[in-house]
């Protein structure tokens, strides 16, 4: 019911570095038998070599590659709404993915939809059960991929235009074993610091005065630790953990005229400590409340605008993500094409997607940023290669795609960004994009900038968006006078605000960038500068307004 | 659209993987039901004098709808969860959850915002605090109720606008029964008690079994144990307080046989808590039959279509009278023009043979020795439960009510059910079906012999186990009311021993089937488990003597076509490889 979704860190400098730059220590090259000693490992490796060696259907192919990937994902969601506890969710369960290909690299059987298959696997050591949850998964892998093989090898006859990459890249087998972490949490104080933070909007003394507007007042505590592992018949054996908590407050109010008013504050770290403390994130808090009631009563926005606006840094974050992140990476395009790769940037190879003076790096080996932890870095990514800091925009001209195991024209090779959700196939994702300005300008340059703009074009107004909620929706967007003089105003909608206008309409950017780190399955980091962006429209969203609540709430 | 069946657990194999199993908030907990109730009934009349009245949300006064009914019910309820697989233990969890049900009625009795289709829409859904928070409570129980009265006035314009453009209906019974308010302040359950690490290993242990059937390509042992707490109230002046304890553990093994078809059994133990569950050494015995009858069935021959004499177990004949019968005896099958209405039209006349009476009674907690799962003292509408007498020596004589009112009854009986977020409908409870012909069991079997004779069969069949079209039918979609045999052997009239066949189905509907009884065994058996349908997942039982019917028609099930696994299931023994 509570929109609450993943948003920015707050930028808190200085706080607790000592804790994060500890580089993780790395034993010498480990062997196959060092991996044995895990009990998990050693299942999965004997499952593993039995199919390779044994598995097949009279009169089929045997399988030329097989994968098991397990995952064993402790998750903790705690609740709490209007100040008291709705109680814990804690899950612990393994899941197991099976990837079976047949044929070979050029042309195999993957890309169906019944690709692989899942299966709960045991929480304990025990090998026969752990063996049995792979064997059932994957003999249930193979004869689907099979038929698959089938079909797409008549699909192939259909079209003149042959397939434009191999099915499956060649990568050199890695062995990589990190040490599994605990999950250690103290749920009771965790309980209560949730309850209490949601409970702000009747407690808080600087806010309470407005609580019968609130309509409603939630706070979520996720944390997360994962352990995947990793084999395949190539020889590749990775064990690796990682950990993600986040703490969300929502809170929803409608204006006077029915209008729908929704604001959220997510903290999102790798550790614990990276997350606010109580008193910061209760602030945050009231402050989100606060500006409930500033948001009632600011007036709507003007039906219709065109011209300069200026993006905070938090702003860019999400637009960039929204924008640039999923149209980067290379996924196999349709059959029959001579398309390189599917999305907004489809055919956009060597062509300028930014402007010249910025750059955009993928960069997963990036840990920490301005002393916080990044949740989308990774050491190796879910098809077992190491993850590479790939240039994809230089000098606003897209020079690279991020891409895993499936290669498309001119991209032969994974560069480490295969990245699966829980159970799901890998698929080539971001893992820390930055995002950077040559010749960045202050915050203060840039406010400077946007009121010339204005008053160079004898506006009356430009706008300012300082946070954005959902499907690029300005959440705090206020008009700002020729003389910098700022109003918040609601009801507002973003239009051309696309990739041509990322290409075409970029006046100048920041040079402090804002880390958003992105809960998630597949966790991700943006690092964004602030955007002026020449020509946007913005115009009043004219959305469906409720009735107020036909009674009041409780006193 | 419409589902049944009665299944012994609830299928939730890959919603695990939705990660959205819980853990307990501690202990704290179900004592805590004054406050609860306090802020309940304080909120209800509070929200049910101030919505659609002037002053409120200063509307157009002639746009006012006061709701002439409104109810909270609130399931707070503590569960234990333990899931082993192929001797290993997948997931051990445990959550307490608070839920609301508002439930908003505008208009009148005779027509208001549930008719028809629209019957879903009253009931607004929210979870609640755990605690004893009383502020946080109401603002909770406002939040829900303000969504719900939203919802209930939508529907209930959307109601009258179609009132006024439909032909009369065939059935013009009103919306809502009359009922008086009922006040029983039971004793809330505790927390669930259940030694984790102690049951783990049980559980883990008697999925192990099933090493010692490598065929049996699949296996799940799952114990759940819930204590639930149901509060109640509404406008009217209800104020019901039940708790209801669960305790079960379900068994659930599969194997394919060389030619694709695949076979499944099931298994399940109830009792009110896991200390009353069979003791380890019970279930591991059962397990092993359970094992020792897939691999047999893998094996067994595929049966040819047959039409001849049969008998049904106590077990057969329990899910056969719940899913054929029971389900087209819900009030609100009688009205509505997309149902089926089997038996409407047939109050007081013969619809069984005489020597059978079929009753349902929530009120009995137990069978003999066995403890009845679809027990409760009142129903989810906050209605008392009472044993209704639905047939009477083969004559229909009531049906399932609600307080959803039908032609030939204008009041609830207590059998309005439903899961937690659904609307309720007239339900089964603990469905008892009882003989007054009856013989004892080896007498039946040689009545079987001597009919087959009589038609000049070489055999007449012996259904051992039945189950739910619903619950095996994973592969296509539910068959509503059907039952689908999983355990049938042939009795031969010539003294051969018995023969065990797979792939039974049974031709048609199986409501003829009914007619054809001609005796009954001596021994009734129960069936505990989980009923789904539009309400939502209720625990039931039923409980039915073996039966011989004259005449059933058979036929070869549709089967699928993939293969056993190619490899052995590790750990079994190597001769399988050396075949």
């Amino acid at each position: 019911m509570n929109p609450i979704r993943p948003v920015a860190l707050l930028a808190a400098a200085g706080f607790l570095l000592a804790s994060l730059s500890t580089p993780l220590l790395k034993a010498a090259q480990p062997t196959r038998a060092d991996a044995e000693k895990d009990p998990v490992l050693k299942a999965m490796l004997e499952e593993l070599d039995r199919n390779m060696s044994q598995l097949q259907l009279k009169g089929f192919e045997k399988p030329f590659f097989i994968q098991y990937r397990i995952e064993d994902v402790d998750n903790y969601e705690i609740k709490a709404a209007f100040g008291a506890s709705e109680g814990v969710q804690h899950a612990h369960m393994r899941l197991a993915r099976i990837t079976v290909r047949v044929g070979d690299y050029t042309a195999d059987s993957s890309g169906g939809r019944s690709d692989g298959a899942i299966e709960l696997a045991p929480l304990g050591d025990d090998p026969i059960s752990l063996r049995s949850a792979l064997w059932q998964a994957t003999d249930r892998a193979y004869k689907s991929a099979l038929a698959t093989y089938a079909q797409k090898q008549a699909a192939l006859k259909e079209v003149q235009t042959p397939p434009q990459a191999d099915d499956f890249s060649h990568e050199k087998p890695v062995i990589a074993l990190e040490e599994p972490l605990r999950l250690k949490l103290d749920e009771a104080t965790w309980v209560e610091r949730v309850a209490k933070a949601s409970g702000i909007y009747r407690t808080d003394a600087t806010v309470k005065a407005t609580q019968s507007d609130v309509q409603y007042c939630s706070a979520e505590f996720h944390a997360r630790m994962t352990t995947t592992w990793l084999v395949n018949s190539e020889g590749t054996i990775v064990r690796k953990p990682a950990t993600e908590y986040e703490e969300v407050f929502g809170a929803g109010t409608q204006a006077a005229d029915g209008m729908k008013i929704d604001r959220s504050y997510a903290t999102v770290g790798v550790t614990l400590k990276d997350l606010d403390s109580p008193e910061i994130f209760e602030k945050q808090a009231a402050t989100v409340i606060a500006s409930l009631a500033d948001l009632r009563t600011a007036p709507l926005v003007e039906e219709e605008y065109h011209g300069p606006v200026l993006f905070s840094s938090d702003a860019s974050a999400d637009t960039l993500r929204s924008l640039v992140a999923a149209g980067v990476t290379a996924t196999r395009p349709k059959l029959g094409t001579e398309a390189r790769t599917n999305g907004p940037f489809a055919s956009s190879y060597h062509a300028r997607v930014l402007p010249e003076f910025m750059d955009v790096v993928d960069d997963p080996g990036l840990k920490n940023y301005d002393g916080e932890g990044l949740v989308g870095a990774y050491d190796v990514d879910d098809e077992g290669v190491p993850a590479q800091a790939v240039k994809v925009i230089t000098s606003g001209k897209l020079e690279n795609y991020l891409i895993g195991r499936e290669p498309v024209r001119d991209f032969p090779q994974s560069n480490g960004h295969g990245r699966a959700g829980f159970t799901g196939p890998p698929r080539p994702a971001i893992g820390v994009m930055k995002v950077t300005a040559q010749n960045g300008l202050s915050d203060d340059e840039l406010n400077r900038k946007l009121e010339d703009m204005a008053k160079d074009r004898g506006l009356k107004s430009v706008y300012y968006v300082a946070t954005m909620g959902p499907d690029l929706t300005p959440r705090l967007l206020y008009r700002v006078s020729p003389d910098g003089k700022r109003e918040l105003v609601r009801g507002a909608d973003l239009d051309d605000l696309d990739q041509r206008a990322l290409r075409s309409s970029v006046e100048a950017a920041g040079k402090d960038l804002w880390v958003a780190n992105y809960f998630g399955e597949v966790p991700q980091t943006v690092l964004a500068p602030a955007l002026l962006l020449d020509d946007i429209t913005i115009r009043r969203a004219n959305e469906k307004n409720n009735k107020l609540p036909f009674y009041p709430p409780p006193e | 659209m419409r589902r049944s069946c009665l299944k012994p657990y609830k299928r939730a194999a890959l919603a695990v993987l939705a990660l959205a199993i819980a853990f307990p908030a501690a202990a704290e907990a179900q004592q805590s039901s004054s406050v609860l109730m306090d802020a309940m009934t304080t909120e209800l009349q509070r929200a049910f004098t101030s919505l659609g009245r002037q002053g409120a949300g200063k509307q157009e006064p002639d746009k006012l709808l006061p709701p002439y009914f409104l109810s909270y019910s609130v399931s707070d309820a503590s569960m234990v969860a333990i899931r082993a697989q192929f001797g290993a233990v997948v997931d051990s969890s445990a959550n307490h959850v608070r839920v609301v049900d508002v439930q908003v009625r505008l208009g009148n009795a005779t027509l208001d915002n549930t008719h028809g289709k629209h019957r879903s829409s009253a009931v607004n859904s929210l979870q609640l605090p755990l605690g004893d928070d009383r502020e946080a409570l109401a603002r909770s129980l406002w939040l829900a109720t303000n969504t719900g009265y939203g919802n209930a006035l939508d529907n209930y314009l959307r109601v009258k606008t179609e009132a006024e453009v439909r032909a009369k209906e065939e059935d013009t019974s009103p919306d809502f029964s009359h009922e008086a308010p009922q006040v029983y302040l039971g004793k809330p359950a505790p927390p669930v008690v259940v030694n984790r690490a102690a049951w783990e290993e049980r559980v883990r242990a008697l999925s192990r079994i099933f090493r010692e059937f490598p065929d049996v390509y699949q296996n799940a042992v799952m114990l759940t144990a819930q204590n639930e707490t149901d509060y109640y109230a509404s406008s009217e002046g209800s104020r019901v307080v039940t708790p209801h304890l669960q305790a079960r553990l379900v068994v659930m093994a599969a194997t394919r046989a060389d030619d694709g078809m695949d076979l499944f059994r099931d298994q399940t133990f109830e009792a009110e808590t896991v200390d009353g569950l069979p003791t380890q050494e019970q279930m591991a015995s059962a397990i092993r039959a359970l094992g020792k009858s897939l691999e047999a069935l893998r094996k067994a021959p595929v049966t040819e279509p047959f039409d001849g004499p049969a008998i049904l177990s106590g077990r057969a004949a329990a899910v056969f009278f719940h899913e054929v019968l029971g389900h087209r005896l819900e009030g609100q099958r009688q009205r509505g023009d997309e149902e089926g209405q089997t038996f409407t039209k047939d109050l007081g006349k013969d619809v069984l043979p005489t020597f059978l009476s079929v009753a349902d009674d929530p009120t009995q907690t137990t069978f003999g020795k066995t403890w009845l799962s679809g027990s409760y003292a009142y129903d989810d509408e906050g209605e008392k439960a009472q044993r209704v007498e639905l047939i009477r020596d083969g004559v229909l004589k009531a049906f399932l009510m609600s307080r959803l009112p039908i032609a030939s009854f204008a009041a609830s009986n207590g059998h309005g059910r439903a899961e937690t977020g659904r609307m309720p409908n007239g339900r089964q409870g603990n469905l008892i079906v009882t003989s007054t012909k009856s013989v004892p069991e080896t007498e039946l079997r040689q009545q079987l012999i001597e009919e087959a004779k009589k038609q000049g069969k070489a055999y007449g069949l012996y259904f051992e186990d039945i189950s739910s079209g619903f619950a095996v039918t994973t592969r296509s979609s539910p068959q509503a009311f059907q039952v689908i045999p999983l355990v049938v052997w042939r009795v031969y009239v010539d003294g051969r021993p018995d023969e065990l066949v797979r792939g039974v189905s049974i031709v048609g509907t199986p409501l003829a089937a009914l007619k054809r009884i001609v005796v009954t065994g001596d021994q009734s058996e129960v069936f505990n488990g989980e009923c789904g349908a539009e309400s939502g997942t209720v625990p039931v039982s039923a409980v039915a003597p073996a039966m011989l019917v004259s005449e059933i028609e058979t036929q070869r099930q549709p089967q699928g076509t993939a293969r056993p696994p190619i490899l052995p299931i590790p750990g079994a023994p190597t001769q399988k490889e050396a075949q």
